[in-house]
């Protein structure tokens, strides 16, 4: 049983490392990015190229990557979030574009392709990163295994959820970041400069993205496409969490991640996958404000 | 006596502990026309939204013309005979002014029995009559949403007449309204006087000594006085309860 | 009054599309690109679908895929049971190819029970149950699925989201009932639709004539449908459901009625579409092709029925023509991309709101005037 719950536990985990960005894209400032998954993608990558050119481990490409990721983030927002904020559906379709946008960077080496030059660790083949050896070691406590690289990602997805809690409640940009999610015209008015907390918000989200994507290739294929096939769980543990509840996030990434844990080992992982939509639909249904969420009247 | 309009038996609601309206009553005959005054946070606009189903009350009821409408849908509620204007004016901003009207004229509810083009006879008569009554008529291909503030309010006034309502709830009509839009309004709604049972919430007492005849006082969620504008002014109650806002003004 | 808001312009806009669609077999003789645009004639279709349900109803569904592939699989099903790989396995019934690779040694080669479940497939051996299947079915899920979103009064982003974990739900499932549903395969090797003794090869120009007539009826009667009275409280619940509510109108009434005839459209292309295409596969119910048929309405105009269906078709032809080399193909998709976020940055109405624009210009020059709904004169200063 116990195993059980641990594989259900692993899963959570890396529903919250992704949800956990858009917990503040999406929950905290109302904004469906669609390349969140990019951003994952793009962390990856980053682990990928800082690792066959530069030689780094993944240990130093965690930070590398959260700022590259940060950096694409932002310039996604100047260029196109902007000026879509309150409009929630066309920030859906928008930020779709700038997925197959980024997708096709990679794919066509940003360009390099068109003059016939190969660039390792680009296009669209598939790319590993080496995870370092003393955390692919399986050993036991108390008569049980563990696989130390999955609790590596159980550690560092709370160390950073604690990071972003600590970031939002107990911070004065986090308070403002609040005023601005709760009502952006009475934040400005109160003297909050709206557009920089926003797009230092946005970019905050975008980072995490990013180091989601360095812990997902420790145990993935990195490919053009990784991202797409995680962003939709990590919409769906958001909204079932409860828009703008951190705590709600992290609930829902526990419940869906059981959820899936369970059934995968009573029936199958598609069954399982499946189970874990369909107990998203009614609780949405039910549910639509999320079911921790706070009440706004 | 005539059957009357509405009968509000002590209507509350609990919002968590809190009692924004709180075993509210009155009887409103057929035809009448009632002013709702009352300090902000009195519970004007909440007893509203208990009349019309917007929100649920947990006790008491509301009888309209001898059939219980207490917290029935919005929509068995209004093809039950009542219409509401909102304090912000509602309307449909992306269809034009005549389509708003087209809307509010249609008397088939269920979708089917709509599959049809065009206006009936009686249906354009009556539009003609309510676009003179609004004055509508320089702007009525414009996008509703594209109305200055004033027109928006007559716009959605007329949506109400076309809807045939018997009893019609106001929510603060004359809202930022200039005094010459002021004025119109209160034509135009003395223009219903007797087709209509009205209900009208409001601040502007220019206004309501315009229309008034008489005058239902709400405080804390219970009524406080109701009688004729004259005595209302000089209810020691009505003038304490106003006091912290300086009065009736 | 703008030009563009006369209802002849519709009707010569309408008209022209209609009339290229049905004279393109004279001047295209190739059947390989006949059939291609066929497909395309299908997409367009969905791009009706998705205009009448996002455009007009306010409700975007982001899992329209979900009665797409239903009604594709609806009639596979049937040109399955009649094509040769059913008909040659030794027995006088037709049983799939793909059952008997996943039967247990010594089942019986018929329908009733060679897999657990494939009585279910025994109806289709008629062809016209598949067919009608492939609008009943998306109808009356649709239908059940709307009643219980729109009755609990869950609207804007949360459709779309339940939609679209409808739709992955869906997909799965159909994966995992693999000894049936042959998983991620789909069905091919299908049979030709056979009316009356005649068959259709889908490189026939006949069956591109189907497919043409077919969305032509579908594009008037929907353009029909919202220009009715009904039409227009549907347009009105999008604007402002509490007004509508008031005014005594049941929005959930109408806007399960839209949301159903719009699947009930995307199944009839979904039938469409197999048997210009002969495969039904799970890929129809990908989130991508879902967001795709989003994509094509909103670069078409996703508020005029007409733009979405030529957005959808314009797209589909510049990809399938650029489809030559990888390379060109690849940077097809990320123009695509650029396009979209280009449209949804600043061109909010599409192709169709050039379009419009386009026309309006040319009535001011011209001076010429629309006829308005409330055929009013009106004061032209007072509506400017």
């Amino acid at each position: 049983m116990a195993d059980i719950l641990f594989i259900g536990l692993s899963l959570s985990s890396i529903l919250l490392l992704i949800a956990l960005g858009l917990a503040i894209t999406y929950g905290a400032m109302g904004v469906i990015n669609m390349a969140h998954g990019e951003l994952v993608m793009i962390g990856a990558y980053t682990a990928v190229l800082s690792g066959i050119y530069l030689n780094f481990n993944m240990f130093v490409a965690l930070p590398l990557a959260f700022f590259t990721a940060a950096a694409v983030g932002l310039l996604i927002e100047k260029l196109v979030i902007r000026r879509l904020y309150g409009r929630i559906i066309d920030t859906l379709l928008a930020t779709w574009g700038v997925a197959i946008l980024l997708q096709q960077a990679i794919r066509l080496q940003f360009g390099a392709t068109f003059f016939d030059v190969t660039v390792p660790g680009l296009g669209p083949g598939l790319q590993n990163i080496d995870v370092p050896s003393f955390l692919n070691k399986p050993f036991d406590v108390a008569g049980f295994t563990v696989q130390p690289y999955r609790t590596f990602i159980i550690a560092v997805t709370l160390i950073l959820a604690a990071l972003t809690w600590y970031l939002f409640y107990r911070t004065r940009i986090g308070m403002q970041v609040r005023a601005i999610m709760r009502n952006p015209d009475m934040a400005a008015s109160c003297g909050i400069d709206v557009r920089r907390v926003s797009a230092l918000t946005f970019a905050y989200g975008s980072g995490l993205a990013g180091v989601a994507g360095v812990l997902l290739a420790g145990f993935k294929t990195v490919q053009p496409d990784m991202g797409a096939a995680v962003v939709v769980d990590g919409f769906l543990v958001v909204v079932v969490g409860g828009v703008g509840s951190l705590l709600g996030t992290g609930l829902a990434a526990l419940l869906l991640g059981q959820i899936n844990g369970i059934v995968a080992v009573l029936s199958n992982d598609i069954v399982a996958r499946a189970v874990v939509f369909g107990v998203v639909i009614v609780l949405i249904m039910w549910r639509p404000q999320g079911l921790f969420s706070f009440k706004n009247r | 006596m005539a059957n009357p309009a509405l009968i509000i038996d002590g209507l509350s609601v609990d919002f968590g502990g809190f009692k924004a309206v709180d075993g509210f009553s009155t009887v409103i005959d057929d035809g009448e026309l009632r002013v709702v005054l009352g300090p902000n946070g009195a519970g004007k606009t909440t007893m509203m939204d208990l009349i019309t189903g917007n929100t649920r009350s947990t006790g008491g009821t509301v009888t309209m013309y001898g059939k219980d409408i207490t917290n029935h849908a919005e929509h068995e509620i209004a093809r039950a005979g009542l219409g509401r204007k909102f304090q912000i004016p509602s309307v449909f901003r992306d269809l034009t002014v005549f389509e708003n009207f087209e809307v509010a004229v249609t008397k088939q509810q269920g979708v089917f029995g709509n599959l049809r083009f065009g206006l009936r006879a009686s249906e354009k008569e009556k539009l003609d009559q309510i676009i003179e009554l609004t004055q509508t008529s320089d702007v009525i291909d414009k996008r509703a949403g594209d109305l200055s503030h004033g027109q928006m309010q007559w716009l959605e006034l007329g949506m109400l007449i076309a809807q045939d309502s018997r009893v019609i709830l106001l929510d603060e009509p004359t809202a930022g309204m200039t005094q010459g839009e002021t004025y119109r309004t209160s034509q135009i709604i003395k223009a219903l006087k007797g087709q209509h049972t009205i209900i009208v919430v409001e601040h502007d007492m220019a206004f309501v000594r315009e229309i008034a005849e008489k005058i239902t006082v709400m405080h804390l969620g219970k009524m406080l006085a109701e009688g004729r504008m004259d005595v209302i002014e000089n209810d020691p109650k009505v003038q304490d309860a106003y006091l912290g806002s300086g009065g009736i003004h | 009054m703008r030009l563009s808001d006369s209802p002849y312009v519709d009707v010569f806009a309408y008209g022209m599309f209609i009339a290229a669609i049905l004279l393109l077999p004279l001047v295209m003789d190739d059947p390989f690109w006949l059939n291609r645009i066929a497909k395309y004639l299908v997409f367009g279709m969905l791009g009706v679908a998705i205009a009448l349900s996002w455009g007009y109803a306010g409700i975007l569904n982001l899992g329209q895929g979900l009665f797409f592939g239903i009604g594709a699989y609806m009639v596979a099903m049937s040109l399955k049971l009649q094509s040769y790989t059913s008909l040659q396995q030794g027995s006088d019934k037709p049983v799939p190819d793909f059952m008997l690779w996943n039967a247990e040694p010594g089942a019986p080669t018929d329908l009733c029970c060679i897999v657990p479940g494939s009585w279910i497939w025994q109806p289709f051996q008629a062809q016209w149950f598949g067919m009608v299947m492939s609008v009943v079915v998306p109808v009356v899920i649709s239908y059940i699925l709307a009643t219980a979103i729109f009755r609990l009064r869950v609207s804007g982003v949360y459709v779309a989201i339940i939609t679209l974990a409808l739709v992955l739900l869906a997909r799965l499932l159909l994966i995992d009932a693999q000894p049936l549903t042959n998983g991620f395969n789909g069905l091919t090797d299908l049979g030709w639709l056979t009316v009356a003794g005649i068959e259709f090869d889908p490189y026939l120009t006949a069956t591109y004539y189907i497919i043409a007539v077919s969305l032509s009826v579908v594009l008037v009667l929907a353009r029909l449908l919202i220009s009715t009275r009904a039409g227009l409280i549907l347009q009105s619940t999008r604007d402002d459901p509490k007004r509508s509510r008031f005014l005594g109108f049941d929005v959930a009434t109408y806007q399960v009625f839209f949301f159903t005839v719009s699947a009930a459209i995307a199944g009839f292309a979904g039938m469409l579409y197999v048997i210009a295409a002969e495969f039904a596969s799970p890929s129809f119910m990908d989130l991508t092709f879902s967001i795709s048929m989003v994509v094509w309405a909103a670069v078409g105009g996703r508020s005029s029925l007409l733009g979405a269906c030529i957005g959808a078709i314009l797209i589909n032809t510049i990809e399938a023509s650029a489809s030559e080399t990888e390379l060109l193909q690849e940077s097809w998709r990320a123009v695509i991309g650029l396009i979209f976020v280009l449209v949804v940055l600043y061109l909010p109405r599409g192709l169709a709101g050039i379009g419009q624009e386009t026309v309006d210009w040319i009535g001011r020059k011209a001076g010429i005037s629309g006829r308005s709904r409330s055929g009013r004169v009106t004061n032209p200063s007072a509506a400017e």
